[in-house]
């Protein structure tokens, strides 16, 4: 199909040649039209490319830099192909040193590659004006930006390729920056002009993959915007630890233990005498498990029940002891009516080993013969006419509420390494910052 | 509709599309030519444009709120610190608007009778104020922030215009943005002061056609 317009016969040259008037040597301008300032990468010098005639505007000697990524390089950074044109090497005033690529695709325009202290950040010029979230705060679209950098000062302190402005060495400009993971949000200023861009946090993988730039390890305290290593992982990980224990305990309360077994009702007498109750035979399966005992006294009512358990191995003789109270206590004072304790008690007796056993109980019911006015009418809850009764249950099982625990603390370390690496991180990357909230601030 | 007249230098066929564009650059000899109810007068000579690697072309057409355009000119200004290009758009309904294409950046401006603008600050400017870069500037319900004032030159220009785009005209040209990609232009000369309107755009939602084949790089996938 013919397109209904002109089309040129032949695609436009994409590159315009000159020659350096310093050093002779062939200076290619890859952004013609566009560009001001080429600086020549035999000599360094800058040449002025708005005129036919190219004028040289500074001579300049220094070396050029053996650049991570040689001027005509092309690399494919998310879904773009770009070719880096122009490198400068910018700081506050000679410290803090960072260096600034300039990207140029003749469809997409451009973008910046900064490099600060070995994290690589993609960045592009703004065209909406961010709005102010609070005296601290930047919203741009969607996002918010925290302050970050205030009143800093840029300076160009060298200059290879070309630019879309006239690059000065030792130009400066007004600087200020707002942070959030992920994204930093720079605000530059001259008398003419100001403007924004938002540079994206580069992964060092996304890098390599473009450009064949091996990522630098440790960039330490990090980068404003850099994202915690941590956070999405910990993120990730209570969620699986979640999932984990809720199964855990859900597997625990269905496959962990038997059920209670009663094991027998015996009648507590009314003088307070000691009595004893043999239970047996129990069969013990499990190499070794823990026993696990319950005496319910439901109608225990001002007053404790003493239990001694023995648990006996009908072969060895060996006796695993456990020793139980149950209490409970009610009245009313000038608070009002109150009760503490129950009726019931729980005791566990752990690694026992596999056999055939008697429970031997000994227990003992007492009446509280404090002042309270329940007692005082009589018996009480121990009155022979109506004999209380402790009923004794039983459960074995390999469930501890401990091996809960400790699969809970197994979860839970790697998540508190990464919790504590995480603040560590967050901490360290908000140091630098100087609207940070933190202690060593205050201390000055 | 269009009006097909010989160039009075070079004898060439000159079109006129637009009653509204009296003026033109002749393709072959570069006169700034300018039409008339007396026919075409010569009124000078533009530069040649020099080269550049703009995706934008004359005859490129394209869509901006479901209407179509054609790029139908160009004027190509420059400022001590760099250079850009403002293509002239004319949509089918005969309107026309700008395309400024700057630093890699579009912008889709309409001219604005500057009779309208109530802006104090702006009306302080154009009676010859200096704009100051970070001033806010109150537009209709718009909140606009200075962003930029300098003096700019006209270098070249090429096919249809809507006023005589001569070689080394100066003006006094201040941008404003606003938040969520609003622009304005301000610009002043000795004698009057134009002003536009409009918004950044993306070049894809131009939904292009005829984007200029550049050597070595691939058209971009929203132009297929």
């Amino acid at each position: 199909m013919q397109p209904d317009f002109a089309l040129q016969a032949e695609p436009a040259p994409a590159a315009r040649a000159l020659t350096c008037p310093s050093c002779g040597g062939g200076v290619e301008l890859r952004a013609a039209g566009y560009t001001v300032h080429v600086a020549c990468q035999y000599c360094g010098s800058i040449l002025d490319v708005t005129d036919p005639q190219v004028k040289l505007v500074t001579a300049y000697n220094q070396q050029s830099a053996e650049l991570e990524i040689p001027l005509g390089t092309r690399g494919t950074l998310r879904g773009v192909e770009w070719e880096a044109i122009g490198y400068l090497q910018r700081s506050e005033n000679g410290a803090y040193g960072w260096e600034e690529y300039l990207l140029f695709n003749p469809y997409h325009g451009y973008r910046w590659l900064v490099k600060v202290r070995g994290g690589w950040s993609l960045g592009e010029a703004l065209t909406v004006t961010p709005d102010w979230l609070s005296y601290d705060q930047l919203g741009v679209g969607e996002e918010a930006f925290d302050h970050f950098f205030a009143d800093g000062e840029a300076r160009v302190d060298y200059v290879l390729g070309e630019f879309y402005w006239r690059v000065a060495l030792g130009e400066r400009v007004a600087t200020a920056d707002w942070v959030r993971a992920g994204a930093m949000l720079s605000r530059e200023a001259n008398g003419h002009e100001v403007s924004w861009t938002r540079n994206a946090w580069l992964p060092p993988k996304e890098l390599q993959k473009a450009f064949g730039i091996q990522p630098e390890a440790g960039i330490w305290p990090p980068l404003p915007h850099q994202p915690s290593p941590w956070g999405g992982w910990i993120k990730t990980g209570l969620k699986l630890g979640a999932v984990a224990f809720a199964f855990l305990l859900l597997f625990a309360i269905f496959f962990g233990g038997s059920q209670w077994s009663a094991a027998g009702s015996f009648a507590i007498t009314a003088d307070g005498r000691e009595q004893t109750a043999t239970l047996g035979p129990i069969t013990l399966p499990r190499r070794y498990q823990s026993v696990h005992l319950r005496a319910e006294v439901p109608r225990l009512e001002n007053g404790w029940v003493d239990l001694d358990y023995s648990l006996v191995d009908r072969r060895t003789q060996q006796v695993y002891e456990a020793y139980g109270a149950a209490e409970r206590y009610s009245g009313s004072d000038s608070d009002g009516p109150w009760s503490e304790g129950s009726g019931s008690a729980e005791v566990s007796i752990a690694s026992v080993p596999a056999g055939i056993y008697d429970l031997v109980v000994e227990y003992k019911g007492n009446r509280w013969t404090g002042t309270g006015s329940y007692s005082a009418d009589g018996a009480g809850w121990l009155d022979p006419a109506n004999v209380p009764e402790v009923k004794v249950e039983m459960r074995q099982g390999v469930l501890y509420a401990s091996n809960l625990l400790i699969a809970l603390f197994l979860i839970a370390i790697p998540l508190l390494f990464a919790l504590v690496r995480h603040i560590a991180f967050e901490t360290a990357r908000k140091s630098e910052s100087d609207f940070a909230t933190s202690a060593e601030d205050d201390d000055e | 509709m269009s009006l097909h007249l010989p160039c009075p230098n070079c004898g060439a066929d000159v079109v006129f599309r637009s009653p509204a564009l009296p003026n033109r650059v002749c393709d072959y000899c570069r006169s700034m030519l300018v039409r008339s109810d007396a026919g075409v007068a010569r009124v000078g000579e533009v530069a040649a444009l020099p080269f550049d690697v703009s995706p934008v072309q004359i005859g490129m057409h394209g869509r901006v709120e479901d209407k179509g355009f054609e790029v139908i000119g160009r004027v190509r200004w420059a400022w001590t610190d760099g250079a850009w290009n403002e293509w002239l758009l004319l949509f089918e309904d005969g309107t026309n608007a700008w395309l400024g294409e700057a630093m890699g950046q579009f912008m889709l401006l309409w001219e604005r009778p500057f009779a309208q603008v109530r802006t104090r600050t702006l009306r302080e400017i154009a009676d010859g104020n200096e704009a100051i870069p970070g001033a806010e500037v109150q537009l209709d319900n718009e909140k606009l922030v200075i962003a930029d004032a300098r003096e700019v030159i006209c270098v070249a220009a090429e096919g249809e215009l809507p006023f005589t785009a001569g070689t080394g005209w100066k003006l006094y040209s201040v941008d404003l943005r606003g938040r969520h990609g609003e622009c304005a232009t301000l610009q002043r000369d000795d004698q009057e002061v134009t002003f536009y309107q409009g918004r950044y755009v993306t070049l894809p939602e131009l939904a292009p056609r005829g984007l200029r084949a550049i050597e070595g790089w691939a058209l971009p996938s929203y132009a297929a």
